[in-house]
């Protein structure tokens, strides 16, 4: 666990994933888009406007798993003073709130046909808007405290907090009358949706799985080089 | 060439911009990151050249330090 948890080591590893990573993404997410457009069935109800689900629903669900992420790193590095943890929730957090930005866009744009309107204070809605917040505060919060200690704390406090958020965007569909549906894929209980629409989903789910690598290893290369340029006056 | 699978029965003008926003956030998230990272490879690789022999010396026994120098005598 330790090993993986020292730069060094995983610089060395970022820079062999890269290529691999390289290699698979384009022709998995242009598979992904001519299945979601062009093969996949139209929805009963919603027609071809279901098809944003094959963008938005994997940008939801990588928001939210970053936050997770973030939040463990977080909770991780203050119990047990682990430094180069803050490379990594540093490099999860613009990959998160990138994806959040386009759950909530594209969200809005299926919500006009569907509903009627683009935005609604419905309570799944406000609780992805107020995850917004959540990273935007949590990227100010690295950025603009200078002082590691202090920044690495408030970081911490931000992403406890934006934890009980995601407990509350899981469960505000179920909790309160929603406009939004409830969710379709359950792991544990029965998925409602059908399998020509899965395999599309799930091959999109896999090409934004692997653009976060992509982006993760790239900001973790960034985050690397910073604390190494700075070694570099104390040599 | 059937139009409509393109108009998607009205509701293209929401799916395609959906997938256009998604593709240019992340090719802006792409670009933006590749731009950082290849600024600050070659600032370090310009920090570098003004250590002494000792410094350099003392560097290139660095793991990360002399990854970054092979990647930038490589490009």
């Amino acid at each position: 666990m330790i090993k993986f948890l020292n730069p060094s080591y995983v610089f060395h590893l970022t820079g062999k994933i890269l290529n691999f990573v390289k290699i698979f993404i384009i022709p998995i997410t242009i598979i992904g888009i001519i299945l979601s457009l062009f093969a996949s069935p139209k929805d009963y109800i919603q027609g071809d406007a279901a098809r944003i689900m094959y963008v938005h629903v994997p940008s939801a669900w990588i928001s939210l798993l970053c936050f997770a992420l973030i939040s463990f790193f977080c909770i991780l590095s203050f119990i047990f003073k682990i430094k180069s943890v803050s490379l990594i929730y540093k490099s999860l957090a613009p990959i998160g709130l990138t994806f959040n930005f386009i759950a909530i866009f594209t969200g809005s744009l299926w919500g006009q046909p569907t509903w009627g309107t683009w935005w609604a204070w419905d309570a799944r809605l406000t609780s992805m808007l107020v995850l917004m917040f959540f990273y935007i505060i949590f990227i100010f919060s690295y950025k603009f405290i200078s002082n590691p200690q202090k920044s690495s704390k408030i970081c911490t406090s931000i992403s406890v907090l934006g934890l009980t958020n995601l407990v509350i965007i899981k469960y505000s569909v179920n909790w309160w009358s929603t406009l939004h549906q409830p969710s379709s894929i359950n792991l544990i209980g029965e998925t409602t949706v059908h399998f020509s629409m899965l395999i599309p989903l799930g091959i999109m789910l896999f090409a934004f799985l692997l653009y976060t690598a992509l982006i993760f290893l790239m900001k973790y290369r960034i985050e690397t080089i910073r604390v190494k340029k700075k070694g570099l006056k104390k040599l | 060439m059937n139009l409509n699978v393109f108009l998607m029965n009205d509701y293209g003008i929401y799916v395609w911009s959906s997938f256009l926003v998604t593709f240019l956030a992340c090719l802006f998230l792409f670009l933006k990151t590749k731009k950082t990272l290849k600024k600050l490879e070659k600032d370090f690789i310009k920090e570098t050249q003004i250590l002494s022999q000792q410094q350099f010396e003392n560097l290139k026994k660095q793991k990360v330090a002399k990854e970054i120098l092979a990647s930038h005598s490589r490009t």
